[in-house]
C-alpha cells in the first residue's frame, strides 16, 4: 500500500477570503469550529462531502484545497526486484 | 476544550469518585457477604448510583450554561467518528466482561459477587468509552 500525506491550504484560503474565521467556515459547511481547526492542522481528514463543501465555499476546485502527497517508503527487497533489473542491457 | 470532551471528562470523574470507593469497599470485603438481597450492599449501591447521577446532572448543567451554543449544536461528522471509535473499543471490553461474568462466574460464584463483577465490567466499558473519547479529542485538538 502506498503511504500518503494529506495537506491543505484552508488557512491561506481563509485569509484570501477576507480572513474568514474558522467558526464561520464551520457554520457554512455544517461542522464545529474545532473540526475546522482539526482539519486545518492536518489532524482530521474530512469526509469527501465536507471536502467538496469547503472547496465550494472558497469557490475553488477540490485539488486547490487538499493535496495528497506520496511518501516514498523503501521496502526490503525493492532494489533487487526493481524493474530496471529486468530490462535487458546491451551486454545481453 | 470542546463541549463533548468536557462531558467525557465529567463522566470519567463521576465514575472515579463514586464507583472507585464502591469497588474498593467491595474488594476489601467491608460489606459482609450475605444471601440476596443483602440490604447493606443494596444501600451502598443505591448511594453510589444516586451520587453519580447528582454529579453528572450538576456537571451537565454547569457545562451547558457555560457553552450553551455548543451544547445545542448536534454532533458533526468528526464528533460522530470519535463516538463510533470509542464505542467500538468499549464494546470489546463489555462483551469480554459479559462472557466472563455470564458464562464463567456462575460456576464458582454466587449472588452479589456476580452482580458486582457485572457492574465492574459495565463501569470498565464506560471508562474505556469515555477515555477513548477524551483521548481522540485531545489528539485532534
Amino acid at each position: 500500500m502506498m503511504d500518503g500525506l494529506i495537506s491543505n491550504r484552508i488557512r491561506v484560503l481563509r485569509f484570501l477570503n477576507g480572513e474568514m474565521s474558522q467558526a464561520e467556515l464551520g457554520q457554512r459547511i455544517g461542522v464545529t469550529r474545532q473540526t475546522i481547526a482539526a482539519i486545518e492542522g492536518g489532524k482530521y481528514s474530512p469526509t469527501l462531502e465536507s471536502a467538496f463543501r469547503i472547496a465550494h465555499v472558497f469557490g475553488v476546485p477540490l485539488e486547490e484545497v487538499f493535496k495528497w502527497e506520496l511518501i516514498e517508503t523503501a521496502r526490503p527487497g525493492d532494489a533487487a526486484n526493481s524493474p530496471t533489473d529486468a530490462v535487458p542491457t546491451d551486454a545481453d | 476544550m470542546a463541549y463533548r470532551e468536557k462531558i467525557g471528562w465529567l463522566s470519567i470523574v463521576a465514575m472515579a469518585v463514586t464507583f472507585g470507593p464502591y469497588f474498593a469497599l467491595v474488594a476489601a470485603h467491608a460489606i459482609p457477604a450475605a444471601a440476596l438481597p443483602n440490604l447493606r450492599q443494596l444501600v451502598l449501591f443505591g448511594i453510589t448510583a444516586v451520587v453519580q447521577a447528582l454529579i453528572l446532572g450538576a456537571g451537565h448543567l454547569y457545562f451547558r450554561r457555560r457553552s450553551l451554543e455548543e451544547a445545542r449544536t448536534p454532533p458533526d461528522e468528526r464528533d460522530r467518528a470519535i463516538m463510533q471509535r470509542s464505542l467500538s473499543l468499549a464494546y470489546y471490553v463489555l462483551i469480554g466482561g459479559m462472557i466472563l461474568v455470564g458464562c464463567m462466574m456462575p460456576f464458582n460464584s454466587t449472588g452479589w459477587s456476580i452482580v458486582n463483577a457485572a457492574l465492574f465490567m459495565i463501569i470498565a466499558a464506560e471508562l474505556v468509552r469515555n477515555g477513548a473519547l477524551v483521548a481522540n479529542y485531545r489528539r485532534q485538538a
